[in-house]
């Protein structure tokens, strides 16, 4: 009993940690090393990428990272083309389905690397701790974390219900061409 | 010696029917506590619960203390690194908090559960079991939100949670949430305490003791009581509202669909102001007790004191918008707030006057309890002036968010509730442990703890004034601001020792302090009557009140009444203005069921926090908890 009690009780505290966590000062782009993503081939569906499942995590399960991301998300103006998820000129992002993948490394690598048809590279523009909190929030909007975390309303006109009260459902492959993609080339 | 017996139809065994000398044993037997767990847990006894409830408040006082000294420490010096950001919002966030709403609203209350029923000589507080509930909700709220801090989910908006930076764009994860469920369990708490308060002076006085002849310290618990009804429902709304923008997305605070970030100021506002008079009042009823048994007369201006309490109370509600100058008012509405907050140091004024003419006129004696009070004359009244200097607009627009502001609050904060409060404790713990607390110590307390506390706070004015802004955790050493604040951490660090002879003193003292007697300061309020501690049934005859000061004016016999029942709960119940007897009543025993209560409703607020279904399902079984807890019982009432 004292055994799962303290176990009840570290469980708690890592589970709060990642959750609580803040990092006020992240390395600005200048100081940007090698890239923490894998990169590989610009081509749609899910490709086996090197880099474990992980790195995601300690941005998804993070409250201030994701309501960094949506920050950063707007003030980017990802908006522009995504609107607020639904999609626009880029492919809409609230929904289950990616033409890219659509894991945690998938999105930041398309956010870093760009890709056809319209979606900009953002690499040496966007410090990389932040390319990170921007994908664990394009995640969340994807309701792929988990509710405790994810952003609640903005103090905004509200398009649609918060990340944080939307359920999940997996990530499935595919998707759809954007707009941009369909114009002739 | 005058008696009056009350008579009854029933059988069972009155007071007037037992030989005296195996009174007290039988009332002991009806009105203890079981042993065991269980029974400690169940108990309804308001001398155990207030004990317990000011120990609380006390443990609570030493956590803010603490969090006190961590802020000084990382700001002695400038550029300081010992404590990031991120933690300093939280723990500065904790310090106001903690004070605030978990030592300062309910030590006062605590101070009053214990004493109110024993001043007004009855023989447990009104709603015993409501008062078990409370406790058991004030201390699960307070450890919820220390826990949560220790998991680094501690809030960091500061006490007043500001809305939009503790609204859901601004303050992500769960630290906010954790803030306003803890405002919830206080506000549960208190407000519980404050009905008690209320119906026991009301309904539970000692027959003779008409309106002017209650005791000062009741009157001042009284009217506080009436400020915690109409002041905690405005920040419970308040922290509801906000935990619903949070958790469900509406809209209360969201300016572009139609709700109004101002409306949380004002709601906090509208509690925080009376808040400071729910933590001031207290003290003012330790002083006015305080200051007639060192006297050694009755408090000058009996009437005045009642009316100026009052006047506190009604006044108190009428300006809290003085806290909102820089959000920017209409020039009327400034002028109405200034104006009134002005007036309310009339009130205050007229109080301090006439404690002064008590001692101007009596023959003091300064024994540590006096002390205090001579100390609480000195710091409050100089944090009475800052605020004065504050209620102008033009001073505050200054000055706002600065240090300047600290210093005032810290002065009539601690000034006019801490210490207070100590005195208190120096003039009560004998009637709470029937031992002395050593007067070399209390002295030693008293001289480092005013010294202390000026050299602490008084610096912050100035750097105030040079501009150093509240709620930093660092400051550049161009400033200028270092000296200041080395000597602010100086006496803050006496003060805090200050509080450690404190301590050492209550623990050799409860343990070896000198034997105390029934009335070791030859007071006269009721509380005295009785053994110190009292036991179980606080008096084995129920009081009757001739006067005002009764043991001044019965120093042979106090005059009793009998005719309550020995085997069961029995309290008398008299009319509201007279203090007539009316009806005997049955007191509630002792029961589980409020902790169990309790505990349900800690699940059902801390589960909301995270889903809002907590509620939904909670709902339920809280009905289930309380059918049970009022589960009727067939016994016999007479009239
Ligand atoms: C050891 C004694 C104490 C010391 C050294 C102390 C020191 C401080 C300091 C330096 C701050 C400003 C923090 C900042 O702006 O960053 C502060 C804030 C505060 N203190 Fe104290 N304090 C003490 C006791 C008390 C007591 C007894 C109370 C109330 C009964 C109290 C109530 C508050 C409140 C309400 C705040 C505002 C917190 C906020 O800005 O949200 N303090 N204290
Ligand atoms: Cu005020």
């Amino acid at each position: 009993m004292k055994h799962l009690l303290s176990i009840a009780a570290a469980l708690a505290v890592l589970a709060a940690c990642e959750r609580e966590d803040r990092e006020f000062r992240p390395s600005p782009v200048a100081t940007e090393g090698e890239a923490s993503i894998t990169l590989s081939s610009i081509s749609p569906g899910v490709v086996g990428l090197g880099t474990p499942r992980d790195i995601g995590k300690a941005y998804e399960e993070n409250a201030y990272h994701l309501s960094e991301g949506k920050r950063l998300f707007n003030w980017f103006n990802c908006k522009g083309c995504h609107a607020n998820g639904g999609g626009g000129s880029g492919p809409a992002l609230m929904d289950d389905s990616w033409i890219y993948g659509g894991e945690f490394q998938n999105i930041a690598q398309t956010i870093r690397e760009g890709r056809p048809n319209g979606m900009p590279s953002f690499r040496g523009k966007i410090p990389d701790e932040q390319i990170m909190q921007i994908a664990a929030y394009v995640r969340s909007m994807e309701r792929q974390v988990h509710q405790d975390a994810a952003p609640s309303r903005d103090d905004d006109l509200m398009p649609r219900p918060s990340e944080h009260r939307l359920p999940t459902s997996p990530p499935v492959a595919g998707g759809t061409v954007p707009p941009s993609g369909q114009a002739p080339q | 010696m005058s008696e009056t017996v009350l008579r009854s139809p029933s059988k069972e065994a009155l007071d007037t029917d037992v030989k005296d000398g195996e009174l007290p044993a039988r009332l002991a037997a009806t009105w203890g506590t079981a042993a065991g767990l269980i029974g400690a847990l169940s108990t309804v006894d308001h001398k155990i619960i207030g004990r317990r409830y000011i120990i609380t408040g006390f443990f609570f006082l030493f956590l803010g203390g603490l969090a006190a000294v961590a802020i000084r420490l990382q700001l002695a010096r400038p550029d300081n690194t010992l404590i990031g950001p991120d933690l300093y919002d939280q723990i500065f966030t904790m310090h106001g908090t903690t004070m605030m709403f978990l030592f300062g609203v309910p030590i006062g209350e605590a101070m009053a559960v214990y004493l109110v029923p024993l001043m007004v000589g009855t023989r447990n507080i009104a709603f015993p079991r409501l008062n078990a509930f409370s406790y058991y909700v004030y201390l699960f709220g307070g450890l919820m939100i220390w826990i949560a801090f220790a998991l680094n989910i501690g809030p960091d908006n500061g006490w007043f949670s500001y809305v939009p930076l503790a609204g859901p764009e601004f303050s992500p994860g769960k630290r906010a949430d954790f803030w306003a469920q803890m405002v919830t369990f206080t506000e549960v708490s208190a407000l519980a305490v404050a009905v008690e308060i209320i119906i026991t002076v009301l309904k539970l006085r000692a027959p003779g003791m008409t309106l002017d002849r209650i005791p000062l310290f009741v009157w001042a618990m009284f009217v506080n009581a009436f400020l915690i009804i109409f002041a905690m429902p405005a920040v419970m709304l308040g922290s509801t509202m906000l935990i619903l923008d949070r958790l469900l997305d509406t809209h209360f605070f969201n300016q572009a669909e139609g709700g109004d970030p101002l409306l949380w100021q004002h709601l906090f506002w509208f509690f925080g102001h009376p808040e400071v008079y729910i933590i001031f009042l207290p003290g003012t009823a330790f002083v006015s007790a305080i200051v007639a048994t060192f006297a050694r007369r009755p408090v000058f201006g009996y009437s005045a004191v009642v009316l100026s309490l009052i006047a506190t109370g009604f006044l108190s509600f009428g300006l809290w918008v003085h806290h909102m100058f820089t959000t920017g008012l209409p020039q009327l509405g400034a002028t109405f707030f200034t104006a009134s907050s002005m007036m309310i140091a009339i009130p205050s004024g007229i109080q301090i006057f006439c404690w002064i003419a008590t001692l101007w006129d009596g023959k003091p004696v300064y024994r540590t309890p006096l002390l205090f009070v001579l100390g609480f004359f000195f710091i409050f009244v100089a944090g009475g002036l800052s605020g004065i200097m504050l209620a102008s607009v033009p001073i505050d627009t200054q000055v706002h968010d600065t240090y300047f502001v600290v210093a005032h609050f810290h002065y009539v904060l601690i000034g006019g509730a801490v210490f207070p409060l100590i005195g208190a404790i120096y003039y009560w713990f004998p009637k709470f442990t029937g031992r002395m607390l050593r007067e070399g110590l209390g002295r030693w307390h008293f001289w480092l703890a005013l010294i202390g506390f000026n050299i602490a706070f008084f610096p912050m004015h100035i750097s105030g004034l040079r501009g150093m802004p509240r709620r930093v955790y660092t400051y550049p050493a161009e400033m200028g601001w270092d000296a200041l604040n080395l000597v602010s951490t100086l006496g803050a660090t006496l003060f805090v020792a200050s509080f450690l002879v404190f301590l050492y003193n209550v623990v050799v003292s409860s343990r070896g302090g000198e034997i105390a007697g029934d009335n070791p300061w030859d007071a006269s309020t009721l509380e005295w009557a009785t053994t110190s501690p009292p036991p179980p049934h606080n008096f084995d005859h129920v009081p009757f009140v001739t006067s005002r000061e009764l043991l001044w004016a019965e120093r042979q016999t106090l005059p009793v009444v009998a005719g309550l029942a020995v085997d069961k709960r029995e309290v008398l119940v008299t009319t509201t203005t007279q203090a007539l007897p009316d009806l005997k009543e049955s007191s509630p025993d002792p029961t589980i069921w409020p902790l169990i209560s309790a505990i349900v409703v800690t699940a059902i607020f801390i589960g909301s926090i995270f889903t809002p279904w907590a509620v939904a399902w909670g709902a339920p079984v809280a009905s289930f908890v309380i059918i049970a807890w009022f589960w009727p019982k067939s016994t016999e009432e007479n009239v």
